[in-house]
């Protein structure tokens, strides 16, 4: 029983394997118009996703230097597949059936076995020794020189009288101050610790409540913090 | 006028559509070219402010400062998120209702108020995006209260919603009288459709005219303050519905395009039928994912609209996704035209503009924006993904690659079929949907990446370069935006080429006759009736549609849930990767 089951088991293996490997085969060869475009993109797809998700992984498990070779195999991809099928494989198939030089045969007979060593080559050798543009850097995140000092201070305001009272917890890389509400500048403060004092009367209503937007500038007068705050949302000195 | 609502009819008014075979009223038609025309007007606009986005958000570039960053986004996100889309999916209705039903439009005089209505609420809000000053905020999509917005915005918004239900009348009516006077026959699948996309729409625009007026009477000061927190649960509703509406409408057009010329046969009307109610109930749901970040909602609310409900949409969308490819390959394979795994497939009409923007959409939906949607419609996950560019590449793979690329199909065939115009360049037609879609999934595709790989924000006019206040720097993801920005221009090429096609042929292509669109029609000999004569022999011999091989959309099917689960796992482990408990 198990002999007879074993024996016709491994043909019905065997035809399987067979009949998927030609499908295969008969996909990787077709060259209609239609098919062209639908390998190329699905491989351009397939490649972007390798090469980023492999950068991604790399980035939590630096130990993992497997990904390197999927990271290549999917950044020699992105361009290795339209080639492939755009270019290469029509050439090929065309040359089968007019090259008439010998070596022009052998090469249009063995093209596609050339264009997949070539292509084993690339992946392994970018694989051992990555060039920058195939990493996807995530070092710089945290260790760039030039990056933006983080500007968070925190912006206390009381009311005293009829004046918001209003001052900084930290002037660290703060060029000026400018105290808005609605569309008038009530101050512009240049001078650290920049604190400031505005009247409760100038402060414009918006939708039913009184309000004022201080904003924080570097030198150049860009933003690099706003607040906007309500008056009845600041409590009595 | 410019004769272009003019077509030949019969003295009862109606003429038979050569590639459909439906009998189609003079009324119905009229509006369907208006709300599609008028959806185009909107693409036009909108697609003007995609330039300025983009070329913004590439900041090699660096066109805009912020506020003007934010009028142009606003602009962009309204008359290409709504105006384009609510345009064209009230066409759909007509189409799907009484159009496929061979009816006359009832309450014409309604439709036309219904249109005007929505015209005049898109213009408003237009304006009042365009004028915005201090202390008014442009809106964005989300015009989250308390930001303010003028309230000429609000008052639009309102307008164009209430437009969009008066222009919906015509169809409930036309479907009201085919079920009083047909009782106990059901409606065609792509009418039954567009009926729960309409249900859907109505409501969404119940929540936006709720979230709207509150805010409305917020803003011109009838009531003293705004909840934040009820207002974005009311604003969700139509924020997140009226995406679901295009999700919907979208599928539609799927079946009914891929039927008329792709050949595609319904595999199981229950089935399909199925997978629509259960949007009806659940999809919905689905904006909830906007919220799980939000302090006022409880866990076992956040928990249950994004697994137990979410599973009831998601499933929804699966049977959709196996059942029109299986459709093509059953009617085709029925054809004769379906030689070996995927023969059905590539031997389809390829070069047909209308064809390959449908499947480009069918496909490109599935698999960067479905797969992407329920990762970011969890819970967990949503955290990762939510406050990112990966969000904007998100609904540019839904509503870009996957409803704008499908009305774009549709437009092809309003221009053929309604309007009875040749292409200007059919040369240029056939290229265009490879074009859009192609530079546009990489344009996507690149958003994702700089999202989910960097975390770079999404609601900062600065992405990679003097973000205020970080502490750390974005510029390795420099090299992706580079990316971005060629292929977003690509894309917009592409863009600017559909619409030059479509109003070209419109208004200078050579005027065809009925006989003309015979290259429309399914290979295989289908007739205007909607049969052909291997599939009469064929159902005779009792071999119904089910009989035949679907093996090349298992393989489809199959590659999809590998993308699926591959894509699942690697976000699970790097979700895993940022909190290790106990480590």
């Amino acid at each position: 029983m198990t002999d007879r089951h074993s024996s016709s088991f491994a043909p019905l293996v065997r035809a399987t394997c067979r009949r998927y490997w030609n499908d295969l085969l008969s996909i990787y060869y077709a060259n209609t118009p239609i098919w062209r475009v639908l390998k190329s993109f699905g491989l351009l797809f397939f490649g972007f996703f390798c090469w980023s998700a492999a950068g991604l992984l790399y980035s939590y498990r630096p130990d993992w230097t497997f990904l390197y070779y999927v990271m290549a195999y999917g950044f020699a991809l992105i361009l290795w597949g339209p080639l492939t099928h755009f270019v290469i494989l029509p050439v090929a198939i065309r040359l089968r059936r007019t090259a008439r030089h010998p070596v022009t045969r052998t090469f249009a007979k063995k093209a596609s076995k050339i264009n997949l060593t070539v292509f084993i080559t690339i992946v392994l050798i970018l694989g051992t020794a990555p060039i920058s543009p195939m990493l996807l850097d995530f070092g710089t995140l945290l260790e760039d020189d030039d990056r933006q000092p983080d500007v968070n201070p925190d912006l206390d305001c009381v009311v005293v009288d009829d004046l918001v009272e209003c001052s900084l917890s930290d002037p660290t890389a703060i060029d000026h101050v400018v105290v808005t509400s609605g569309d008038r500048t009530l101050e512009t403060v240049t001078d650290p610790p920049f604190a400031f004092a505005i009247h409760v009367d100038d402060l414009e209503v918006v939708v039913g409540q009184q309000q004022f937007v201080v904003e924080l500038r570097d030198e150049d007068g860009d933003t690099i913090r706003r607040y906007t705050r309500s008056l009845a949302m600041i409590d009595e000195a | 006028m410019l004769g272009l609502f003019d077509n030949d009819y019969g003295s009862d008014g109606f003429r038979q559509c050569s590639v459909t075979g439906l009998q189609i009223h003079q009324s119905v038609e009229k509006y369907v070219k208006l709300f599609a025309l008028t959806a185009i007007v909107a693409l036009l606009y909108g697609g003007i402010f995609a330039l300025t986005v983009a070329m913004t958000r590439w900041e090699v570039v660096g066109l805009l400062d912020a506020g003007d960053f934010y009028t142009h986004l606003s602009l962009h996100a309204w008359n290409l998120l709504i105006f384009w889309m609510i345009f064209m999916e009230i066409a759909i209705l007509y189409v799907g209702g009484p159009m496929v039903l061979g009816r006359k439009l009832p309450l014409e005089r309604v439709a036309q108020l219904g249109w005007l209505t929505m015209v005049a609420g898109a213009l408003l809000v237009n304006y009042a995006i365009w004028t915005t000053s201090a202390p008014d905020q442009a809106p964005l999509l989300t015009s989250y209260a308390p930001l303010p917005s003028d309230p000429l915005f609000y008052t639009g918004a309102i307008v164009f919603l209430l437009g969009a239900t008066i222009s919906a009348l015509p169809f409930f009516t036309a479907l009201w009288f085919e079920k009083r006077e047909n009782p106990g026959q059901t409606l065609p699948l792509v009418t039954f459709g567009a009926f729960i996309t309409a249900i859907i729409a109505v409501e969404a625009i119940l929540g936006g005219l709720a979230a709207f007026s509150y805010a409305l009477a917020w803003r011109i000061e009838l009531i003293g303050s705004i909840d934040a927190a009820l207002y974005r649960q009311l604003y969700w509703i139509v924020g997140h519905g009226s995406q679901q509406i295009n999700l919907v409408a979208m599928i539609v057009v799927w079946y009914f395009l891929t039927h008329v010329v792709g050949g595609a046969e319904i595999v199981s009307e229950k089935v399909s039928r199925t997978a629509f109610i259960l949007y009806l109930f659940f999809i919905n749901l689905g904006a909830a994912h906007h919220l799980l970040s939000d302090p006022a909602v409880s866990t076992g609310w956040r928990i249950f609209n994004t697994s137990y409900a979410f599973y009831g949409a998601t499933f929804a969308s699966l049977i959709h996704a196996f059942a029109i490819p299986a459709g093509i390959e059953a009617g085709r394979r029925k054809r004769g035209l379906g030689g070996g795994l995927f023969g059905w497939l590539t031997g389809a009409p390829w070069k047909n503009p209308i064809f390959s923007s449908t499947i480009f959409s069918i496909i490109l939906f599935g698999f960067l924006g479905g797969i992407t949607g329920v990762l970011m419609g969890q819970l967990q996950l949503n955290m990762t993904w939510h406050n990112t560019l990966a969000t904007v590449g998100h609904f540019h793979a839904t509503v870009v690659l996957g409803t704008t690329v499908a009305f774009m199909g549709l437009s092809y065939f309003v221009i053929r079929t309604m309007f009875m115009r040749a292409f200007i360049s059919p040369k240029l037609a056939s290229i265009q949907p490879y074009f859009y879609a192609g530079a546009m999934s990489i344009a996507t595709l690149m958003l994702m990446y700089v999202g989910i790989l960097y975390g770079v924000p999404r609601r900062t006019s600065e992405v990679v370069e003097n973000i205020p206040g970080t502490d750390f720097s974005l510029a390795a993801a420099g090299p992706l935006f580079n990316v971005f920005g060629i292929f977003a221009l690509l894309a917009i090429a592409g863009g600017v080429l559909f619409l030059v096609i479509a109003v070209g042929s419109v208004l200078f292509g050579k005027k065809l006759e009925p006989g003309d669109n015979a290259d429309l029609t399914p290979d295989g000999l289908v007739y205007p009736d909607g049969g052909d004569v291997e599939t009469a022999d064929v159902e005779e011999e009792g071999n119904p549609v089910h009989t035949y091989d679907m093996r090349g959309t298992f393989v489809l099917c199959l590659i999809f849930l590998g993308a699926f689960v591959i894509t699942y796992v690697l976000n699970w482990y790097l979700l895993s990767q940022l909190w290790q408990i106990g480590a």
